[in-house]
């Protein structure tokens, strides 16, 4: 699709050779906007890698084939680039993915079109989950991934065993953004799943979780920013516990690490799908959105990475041993924390900053 | 006077870069950093923020720290380097001078992650140290200042070399032997010739070295710890992660104000114009620079085998790449279990890959053709302009350098989207032009300042035309200055990452851009494949070159 070029290339040699020569007679002869109306199209923007692989033959290329509709893919969505887009009446995509607190600065900016009910049915989407302005895709998980060569006796299984240095000794490795972080502290700290955001929205309560996190703070070998890097640092033996995302241990678990996975508390966050505020095709993308949140469509994303389904009916028809690999089973959603986007929308960037000064040495 | 109405209006030489960088610089930036003064608190509420959260105040001082350091550090480094070129047969300054660029053909990912593997806690370089008993326990060397200083001074040390090897090769040899009969010892050579000669090289490179640390934030962020998070970051994440572009031109505005201070400090100080100005290395007059026939001094050898070190240093993490990118495990293990050819395989069987190297090679043909010739004539226009106006166009020149690039690439979209610039290399192309020209700004003025004035006279007073006159004195004169530039432009535009996100999309994506794509989840360990590929082409078409020059003799 994207990927086949070939002929483009070629324009670009030509063009960029002639160009170079007569620079600013073809830059005044460069055509500006002007796509030949044709077949129902949609242009997909989302983060490449792995990731937008498994989109694509999850998704993109079924949909492609069963709606008639051409699939073009771009990368990159980041909001800033999104919110440039809107404000200088250039938007080019139709759907883009963010995670829960992408979406929510976005809205709050007024950059993606609101999702009812007649657009996309949400009713089997996992409460937790939903949202008016965003179709969930899947359910990933922050958790406890260790090294199994570190404690092959009794194992880390929780939050608090770890923020126990004695009992699991070693460097640790935390994201260096606070979402997530917060809440695993006081989780550790015996704070109940239901009082984790009302005690964070106080001063006080806020104190306590970066205390936790100062004193845990000369165990950190690594203060992750790449969601590979936690699996990297488990691997080379950099540290023995890691703050992460479960598909990112799983597929180091998959090409043979000895890394395991404490699933016994969790962190869920959602990925979602969102139309952009004056997208092109905006037709296309609500058929798009409806296709993708479907039972089926669902189930079929976790053969590509391991990433749950955002609907619980999706489980069934998913096999046992590729659900043994997922976030959104009933039993692990039990002990789970959902992970409350609206808070952070509120008090992200107060909240990164006095993490930030928390790393810092402060 | 014979030099004709051309040489007199020279100063206006410095109208098209002028007027390039008011319309693709000066506006879009002026919108962003101009939000800065709109806050629910008042028109100050971002500035009195700044102040008041301690993770900012901190930044601001941990930025320029790391950037004085990492200067330092590159001009310590740069010169037994620039010696050792300067003292050695041309073929081998060559070779030398492909380990001083080949770093940047890597792009800075696959840079950073040679460097964590060489440098962590289980890594090469503390398995040599503890495997031969110079240290008990493993040292980490990364994730903290050190790891900062080393992936930093090692990708800024080029501008300083470049610059430096070519005010060495402009000492005349005739001055050296002179000193050398009069009785003046390698210190005095040192303190006497070298130093002041290569004077105005070195504040160039430093410069720009210096700017340009200010700005970083990729490398610090993959090789530092938090208590060396840069302002650049903060700002990245304010423009992205909460789109606060308030407090974002606020922190931006503030570190330019901070540069510009401390740059005109550095010039009262220390007489910025009078180093460069002082010294008139007449290069053209005498023989180049070279190793006498007496051979090294004993601190010359110590130079040269210093030098050798730098070199390898430089190199260091090119090499770790081939190994790595035979790996066949997708986490970078090292040295790798198993090998195999499974990430060039995924190289030739995408054509994504091709195609980013060759819109990564298009933008920067754009890059470089414009900044060459804008930058070039801006410096002699500006040769030829005197007194507070000359200051402050050279200052507007260097903005580019001070200003983050992610300001600029949002400025910038809003401005070429709308016209479909993004679908094609323009918009960066257009983009690279405006933050490579300062280089060859920096790099050209440093290179007049070389060619003594006399003759430039004297060919004039011969009768010469002033176009004669630049083609025969002042061009061969200041041509390394310009290649400099150009090259600088060139791997400025090669490895920039943050424009290209904003101003290319899947089709005129760079190899840079292609390479972050999913960074957030994985690296993917085809990028040491294309940087494999990449180096090994350049390495091939050196070799060529040096052979076909050995057959031709």
């Amino acid at each position: 699709m994207t990927e086949k070029d070939d002929p483009m290339r070629r324009s670009f040699l030509t063009r960029s050779a002639r160009a170079l020569a007569l620079a600013a007679t073809v830059l005044a002869t460069l055509p500006a906007a002007a796509p030949a109306a044709r077949a129902e199209e949609l242009v997909f923007s989302s983060w490449g890698g792995a990731y937008q692989d498994a989109i694509r033959k999850a998704w993109l290329e079924p949909f492609a084939r069963e709606a008639r509709i051409s699939v073009t893919e771009d990368t990159g969505p980041e909001l800033a680039k999104i919110r440039a887009m809107v404000q200088s009446n250039s938007v080019s995509w139709d759907v883009v993915t963010a995670g829960g607190a992408g979406l929510m600065l976005g809205v709050q900016q007024g950059l993606f079109e609101p999702i009812t009910d007649a657009m996309v049915d949400q009713s089997q989407i996992l409460p937790g989950a939903r949202n008016p302005y965003g179709v969930p895709s899947e359910i990933f998980s922050t958790l406890v991934g260790y090294s199994r060569r570190a404690f092959p006796g009794a194992a880390p299984a929780s939050f608090a065993d770890f923020w126990d240095v004695r009992k699991f000794p070693g460097k640790r490795t935390l994201p260096n953004k606070p979402a997530t972080v917060l809440e695993a502290a006081l989780l550790a700290e015996g704070v109940a799943p239901s009082e984790i955001y009302p005690t964070l929205s106080t001063p006080a309560g806020m104190e306590r979780a970066l205390n936790k996190i100062r004193a845990l703070r000369p165990h950190v070998a690594v203060w992750w920013s790449s969601g590979a890097q936690p699996v990297q640092a488990l691997a080379s033996g950099e540290a023995v516990m890691a703050l992460g995302w479960n598909g990112r241990f799983q597929a180091g678990m998959d090409e043979g690490l000895p890394i395991a996975m404490a699933w016994e508390q969790s962190i869920p966050q959602v990925g979602y799908f969102m139309i952009v505020k004056g997208a092109p095709n905006r037709e296309a993308a609500v058929k798009f959105l409806r296709y993708m949140s479907t039972a089926a469509a669902q189930s079929r994303f976790s053969q590509y990475v391991a990433y749950g389904p955002a609907r619980l009916d999706a489980l069934p028809l998913i096999e046992p041993a590729r659900l043994a690999r997922l976030p959104s089973t009933p039993e692990r959603l039990a002990h789970a924390l959902f992970m409350d986007i609206e808070w952070w929308a509120k008090h992200g960037q107060e909240a990164q900053e006095k993490y930030t000064a928390v790393m810092q040495g402060n | 006077m014979a030099g004709g109405s051309a040489g007199r209006h020279l100063g206006w030489a410095v109208l098209p870069l002028g007027v390039v960088l008011a319309v693709l610089f000066l506006w879009p930036v002026a919108q962003l950093l101009g939000l800065s003064f709109d806050s629910p608190a008042g028109p100050l509420g971002h500035y009195a923020r700044i102040l008041a959260v301690p993770a900012y105040r901190t930044a601001l001082a941990t930025t320029f720290q790391i950037a004085a350091l990492v200067t330092l550090l590159a001009v310590l480094l740069a010169y037994p380097l620039a010696y050792l070129m300067a003292t050695v047969p041309p073929r081998v300054a060559k070779l030398l001078t492909l380990c001083v660029l080949l770093p940047f053909w890597t792009s800075a990912l696959v840079r950073t992650t040679a460097w964590i593997i060489l440098l962590q806690r289980n890594g090469v370089l503390n398995a040599l140290l503890t495997g031969s008993g110079l240290l008990e326990a493993p040292v980490a060397f990364v994730y903290n200042l050190s790891g900062v200083l080393i992936g930093m001074s090692h990708v800024l040390m080029p501008f300083v070399v470049l610059p430096l090897y070519g005010a060495f090769r402009g000492i005349d040899q005739n001055l050296v032997h002179a000193a050398e009969t009069l009785g003046a010892g390698p210190w005095a050579l040192c303190r006497r010739i070298f130093l002041p000669l290569t004077a105005p090289g070195v504040m160039a490179g430093a410069t720009i070295v210096f700017m340009n640390a200010l700005g970083y934030y990729i490398t610090p962020s993959l090789m530092g710890g938090p208590a060396q998070t840069m302002v650049a970051q903060l700002i990245a994440f304010n423009i992205n992660q909460q789109l606060d572009w308030g407090l974002a031109g606020a922190l931006s505005l503030a570190m330019l104000l901070a540069t510009l201070a401390v740059f005109f400090l550095f010039q009262a100080v220390f007489g910025l114009e009078r180093l460069m100005g002082g010294a008139h290395a007449s290069g053209r007059i005498g023989t180049p620079f070279a190793l006498g026939p007496r051979g090294r001094s004993p601190g010359g050898r110590v130079m040269a085998l210093l030098g050798a070190g730098v070199a390898l240093f430089l190199i260091a993490p090119v090499l770790v790449v081939f190994p790595m990118s035979l790996g066949s495990s997708p986490f970078l293990a090292f040295p790798p279990q198993n090998f195999s050819l499974r990430w060039y395989e995924e190289f030739f069987s995408r054509p994504q890959w091709m195609a980013s190297v060759w819109n990564s090679l298009t933008v920067a043909g754009i890059a470089v053709a414009g900044s060459t010739l804008l930058g070039t004539a801006a410096a002699l226009g500006l040769s030829r302009l005197r007194g507070p106006l000359a200051r402050l166009v050279e200052t507007a020149f260097l903005l580019p350098m001070i200003v983050p690039h992610i300001i600029l690439a949002i400025g910038l979209f809003g401005m070429m989207a709308p016209w479909g610039l993004v679908r094609g290399p323009w918009a960066l192309g257009l983009a690279h032009i405006v933050v490579a020209a300062p280089f060859v700004v920096i790099t050209v003025r440093a290179a007049l300042r070389g060619v003594d004035p006399n003759l430039e006279l004297a060919a004039l007073g011969l009768g010469a035309g002033w176009f004669t006159m630049f083609r025969r004195v002042l061009l061969p004169g200041i041509l390394p200055g310009i290649a400099s530039g150009a090259v600088f432009a060139f791997i400025t535009s090669f490895d920039d990452v943050v424009l290209a996100l904003f101003l290319t999309n899947v089709r005129s994506r760079t190899l840079p851009k292609l390479m972050y794509e999913g960074v957030a989840h994985e690296i993917n360990p085809t990028i040491t494949a294309v940087a494999a590929l990449i180096v090994l082409f350049t390495v091939l078409v050196l070799l060529l070159n040096l052979l076909l020059q050995r057959r031709a003799r």
